[in-house]
């Protein structure tokens, strides 16, 4: 039979062109529709096939310079076809202290992926390392397609491949019939982005599985971020008596036990079955006296309340109860007043003049006041303004915005809604990270509720204002965090920052005045409206006012989402919320404000949450992420992870941010390999300070901050590893494994190991090939003994 | 509008940027990223200059005045900023302004010149030059023990060029024994800054030897733009003699890919600034981003390129190869 593979080409050219016109018909042909453009495009092909990319150049503006120049600058965009599916490795701060690369590294020898290539041979996986999924507390993290998974160990990546493999196999069961009577009460389960990541999905097909089967027909609500991470899945069960009862950490099988507990099924036959089944149930297995319905109430949320009772919730009010997309409930509890009271009470120079007043600073990082923006851009006399959220948070560290943006959409769609009245903006934009679906998905669905009611669009509210929401996609830049690079990559350029002034306030997006704002800016403002600037003004400090959302991860025994008022000190916060630093490890420092933040050692802990206090410190707020380090963590390896990840994150255009940071990071390669010499430091710290006074936006002038403040506090530690010494272990290529004399020959290690550096000698005294080890850790996780131990090159070169 | 500047009150224009007011007042201020009359944006910060009210450095290209700015040009603490920014551009400069060969001529011969017009098959200028350097030409080199073909670096790839005996050849080839045409050799100015392009790396060599088919087998390490290239002439002045970060550098070496008629682009002399990008429609582009971030042109946009470019390049990166310097 003759081939006809060109006709087999020609038709799938065909198809990929009939594809692509739909795309362009659907988003637009103008140059400043590319990232939408290109997103659409790999959405459909996976990634960015040659012949979908002719086609562009054909049916738009859009021409080769700019395609290239935009689709190799945001690494969201692919050039070479994946594998089946995308394993997205965290390499965020909380996960790479938790040991995120060893976790890379383990994936890669699991399947076989050949050194230079990102996928396997037979296609089916394809593996990447991303900034951050922003689930901190799990860590480490990985994602698989959708299916995100936490504390991945590196021994156990092969359980989480055949895993998620079986549950692609699994398929969806039929939805059960629902029952006829509604019992009252409900249970609230918390869905975020982490909560789902810890198994929160499967409680609640469990819920319904079990509701259904037991005939208790109750309201199974997900609800938002409580913010209590490590305790998830955690339900609340409300009863008819509307008696709250909490359960922290809930496991599938518990579920028909709780159910039994608090609820009786609607029919008297169910009843009567279940309550013999119940019983029987209860004194025939084992497993039920260890229940959790059997745990006294302080036992199980004894942790969870001192975690909130230092708490102070104004982003985040309604947290374990509001179901994030029910507009009535919102509006039930006081939501879009603010707007209204907005719209129908004062004018809009009012408005701003209570934002101002309110002492609000922007939470984005740099702290500046929120009301003199808004000031900026209202007196601007333009007729086209602009007000965009930005929400593109790209600390690795940090999900703050993520959990706001996923859990009370309507509160931050309120703030910036009563920030167009207020400024004179007709127009809004959220610019929302790509990596964070869900989030874009539930604003989504918010504005479309919002516009049923009127609460968006035309004449709100029977008022003359008008104002109108969409969402812009970031594309994965770290540097879009900063406003004129995000209006850039919305015009369709690359993400490069722009000279200021002119500020955004007077000629921002297609150079009309726009008021940039961060999420959490955003979500504070319903409640000055409401409760008044002076309500505001007394939770806080001297120069910090209101509240601040903390991502708190890292060496930190409950971490999660918190909001704390400001002036509330670290130790506080990591003692009296976070539960003291896990593992009974010591505090060594805190881990502030991501790549753009600094150190903060632990003698110096007692410092107040501030703006100015952080600053005077050489760290920053940041956007909010709190990591916290202990005794076994590397300060200088610390530092060297924040700059690869800024040298990576630079937009490039600059001299000082483009090679400065490079050089500042191939010393910091130098001393983390032993290749170091004294002078280097002070090269280092000379090049810190001239490439932070020198570079032109806040990701260049903020990214020496890592180096300042651990040359600042930790600068023995670095004189150590001149030295050829890395006490923590954690610089691989200054220590080597050994085994002592308290090993029993149990073969654990030899096991375990993934490159057979430990040969197999049952009862005798292991040994390790030092040239084949990968010091990946994997035989000290497994032996019970403690027999393996780091120690460094230079000792053991000494004794031998 | 009146500015101060270096403690000097002057009157200055609304809408002038702080380079030109200081160009007007006397005061020279180096500058790459930015040409007269040419779309730019502030990136190499060669310019900078410091806001003495707030102590910010900022560039002067894009700066523009304001009433009552108090402006320091001149201090050490900003000369060391254009220094250390230069020294940046430079570790990322993995490029010789000279010829090894040129500078080891005890004779002052630019070698790599000759061997230029050799390959050029001018054999005429490659006898002006031998002519200009050797009071005998003939037997030019009889006595020298070339260290010009120990230098060569081709003798790292493989082996040297056989720089005497194309002299011998270029003198045989011309018969007349008179120079016809008129060469204007300057020789090495050994004054200047030398940008050293440091060793190959094994696969650079692979590919130099796949790739370099020169009649006379020379690889040209000379720098095509060293006439007009200000990173060499603002080096020269702040008496850099090399970089303190040491040279390493992501992109190609000696990699020079023809654009358009006389014009050639050379990406490991690039510094990024953009100039040929901002200033060509649909034809260079940025590509990728951070410390590996490159200016390229896809094949099918080297037509929209124009020769004017060279001119724009603050380096010889994009050079016309027959306006040697």
């Amino acid at each position: 039979m003759a081939c006809n593979c060109e006709n087999n080409d020609k038709e799938t050219l065909e198809l990929t062109i009939s594809k692509v016109d739909a795309i362009i018909e659907r988003i637009g042909t103008q140059r400043s529709t590319i990232i939408p453009l290109l997103q659409a495009l790999q959405e459909e092909f996976s990634y960015l096939p040659a012949d979908a990319i002719n086609r562009v150049y054909e049916k738009t503006e859009i021409d080769r310079a700019q395609l290239i120049s935009v689709s190799t600058f945001y690494s969201q965009f692919r050039h070479i076809p994946y594998g089946k599916h995308l394993i997205k490795v965290c390499a965020g701060t909380a996960c790479h202290v938790k040991g995120a690369n060893n976790v890379y590294d383990s994936f890669r020898r699991e399947l076989k992926i050949e050194d230079k290539s990102v996928t396997t041979e037979d296609q089916n996986f394809s593996i990447e390392k991303v900034a951050c999924l922003g689930c901190c507390t799990l860590a480490p993290v990985v994602q698989i397609d959708d299916k995100i998974y936490g504390h991945v160990l590196p021994g156990k990546v092969n359980e989480v491949i055949d895993d998620f493999l079986e549950q692609e196999n699994q398929e969806e069961k039929e939805e059960a019939k629902k029952s006829k009577t509604r019992v009252p009460g409900e249970i609230r389960l918390g869905m975020g982005s982490c909560c789902q990541a810890s198994g929160s999905t499967d409680i609640y097909k469990q819920l319904q599985q079990t509701s259904d089967e037991l005939g208790i027909d109750v309201t199974i609500k997900s609800v938002g971020c409580v913010g209590v991470c490590n305790k998830v899945p955690l339900i609340d069960v409300v009863d008819e008596n509307s008696v709250i009862t909490r359960y922290p950490n809930v496991k599938p099988e518990e579920i028909k036990e709780i159910l039994h507990h608090h609820f009786k099924p609607g029919s008297f036959f169910k009843r009567v079955k279940n309550k013999l089944f119940n019983e029987i149930d209860t004194y025939h297995t084992d497993q039920t006296w260890d229940n959790v319905i059997w745990k006294p109430e302080n036992e199980r949320t004894g942790v969870i309340n001192t975690f909130l009772s230092e708490q102070k919730h104004i982003a985040t009010e309604g947290y374990g109860y509001l179901a994030p997309l029910n507009l009535d409930e919102y509006i039930g509890f006081g939501g879009f007043e603010a707007l209204k009271k907005s719209l129908s009470e004062y004018e809009p120079n009012q408005v701003v003049q209570t934002i101002l007043e309110s002492g609000l600073r922007g939470r984005g990082g740099g702290g500046f006041p929120t009301g003199k923006k808004w000031e900026l851009v209202a007196a601007s006399d333009q007729t086209d303004k602009y007000i965009i959220c930005n929400g593109d948070e790209g600390d690795p560290g940090a999900f703050m915005d993520r959990m706001i943006l996923e859990s009370y959409p309507f509160r931050v769609i309120e703030g910036m809604i009563i920030a167009g009245y207020a400024t004179g903006a007709n127009k809004g934009v959220f610019y929302i990270r790509a990596e964070y679906p869900l989030a874009v998905k539930r604003i989504r669905t918010a504005l479309l509720l919002c516009k049923e009611r009127n609460l968006l669009g035309e004449n709100i509210n029977g008022s003359s204002f008008s104002f109108d929401i969409e969402i812009f996609e970031g594309a994965g830049a770290f540097v879009c965090g900063e406003e004129t690079a995000l209006i850039g990559s919305i015009e369709g350029e690359r993400g490069f920052p722009k000279q200021r002034p002119p500020y955004p306030a007077v000629a921002g997006l297609n150079g009309k005045p726009t008021l940039v704002n961060n999420v959490e800016s955003l979500s504070q403002i319903s409640f000055i409206i409401n409760k008044g600037q002076q309500k505001y003004q007394n939770i806080g400090t001297q120069n910090s006012k209101g509240t601040k959302v903390f991502a708190l991860a890292g060496k930190i025994r409950n971490g999660g989402l918190i909001e704390v008022p400001m002036g509330i000190t670290l130790n506080q916060i990591i003692e009296d919320i976070g539960g003291g630093v896990e593992g009974g490890q010591k505090l060594k420092a805190v881990q502030i404000g991501g790549p753009s933040g600094g150190c903060i050692p632990a003698s110096l802990c007692d410092v107040k949450v501030d703006f100015d206090a952080f600053n005077q410190m050489g760290a920053m707020m940041g956007s909010g992420g709190l990591v916290v380090l202990s005794d076994n963590d590397c300060m200088v390896d610390m530092a060297r992870y924040f700059l690869s990840f800024t040298c990576e994150e630079s937009c490039g255009k600059c001299t000082f941010c483009r090679v400065g940071i490079r050089r500042m990071l191939d010393i910091l390669d130098r001393l983390c390999t032993g290749k170091a010499v004294m002078e280097d430091i002070d090269k280092l710290e000379e090049l810190a300070n001239n490439v932070k006074k020198s570079s032109l936006c806040g990701l260049g002038k903020t990214a020496p901050n890592p180096v300042l403040t651990t040359l600042k506090y930790f600068r023995h530690e670095y004189e150590e590893h001149v030295n050829g010494l890395c006490k923590t272990g954690t610089c691989k290529d200054l220590i080597t494994y050994t085994v002592t004399n308290d090993c029993i020959g149990c073969t654990k290690c030899a096991k375990a190991c993934p490159v057979d550096a430990i040969p197999y000698t049952p009862y005798e005294l292991h040994t390790i090939d030092t040239d084949l080890c990968v010091k990946c850790g994997l035989c000290i996780d497994e032996c019970s003994y403690d027999a393996i131990k780091k120690v460094p090159l230079k000792d053991s070169v000494l004794t031998e | 509008m009146k500015i101060i500047l270096n403690d000097k009150e002057i009157t200055v224009q609304d809408g002038e940027t702080i380079l030109q007011v200081a160009k007007q007042n006397g005061y020279t201020i180096p500058s790459l990223c930015y040409a007269d009359n040419a779309k730019h944006k502030s990136s190499c910060m060669v310019c900078a200059v410091k806001n003495q009210q707030n102590g910010q450095i900022i560039p002067s290209c894009s700066t523009v005045v304001t009433e009552g700015m108090q402006i320091d040009t001149e201090s050490d603490d900003v000369k060391n900023i254009r220094t250390l920014s230069l020294e940046l551009l430079l570790s990322d400069h993995r490029a010789d302004c000279e010829a090894p060969c040129s500078i080891v001529c005890p004779h002052g011969l630019d070698v790599e010149q000759m061997l230029f017009y050799y390959d050029e098959e001018d054999y005429p200028s490659a006898y002006a030059q031998i002519d200009k350097a050797f009071k005998l030409p003939d037997i030019a080199c009889d006595n020298c023990k070339a260290p010009c073909e120990k230098a060569c670096r081709r003798s790292t790839v493989d082996t040297a060029v056989a720089i005497r005996e194309i002299i011998h050849e270029v003198v045989n080839h011309n018969n007349t024994k008179e120079t016809t045409v008129s060469i204007d050799n300057k020789g090495i100015n050994k004054k200047l800054f030398q940008s050293k392009l440091g060793k190959f790396s094994n696969e650079e060599k692979e590919r130099l030897q796949k790739t370099v088919h020169t009649k006379s087998r020379c690889l040209h390490c000379a720098c095509s733009g060293k006439a007009d290239c200000k990173l060499r002439e603002y080096s020269t002045e702040a008496g850099i003699k090399r970089s303190r970060y040491g040279v390493s550098s992501s992109l190609p070496v000696m990699q020079k890919e023809h654009v358009k008629g006389d014009l050639w682009f050379e990406q490991s002399k690039c510094i990024r600034c953009g100039l040929c990008v901002y200033n060509s429609t649909n034809g260079f582009t940025f590509k990728d981003r951070g410390f590996g971030m490159e200016v390229v042109i896809p094949e099918e946009n080297k037509a929209n390129a124009t020769e004017k470019l060279a001119d724009l390049c603050p380096t010889g990166a994009l050079y016309l190869k027959h306006k040697k310097g």
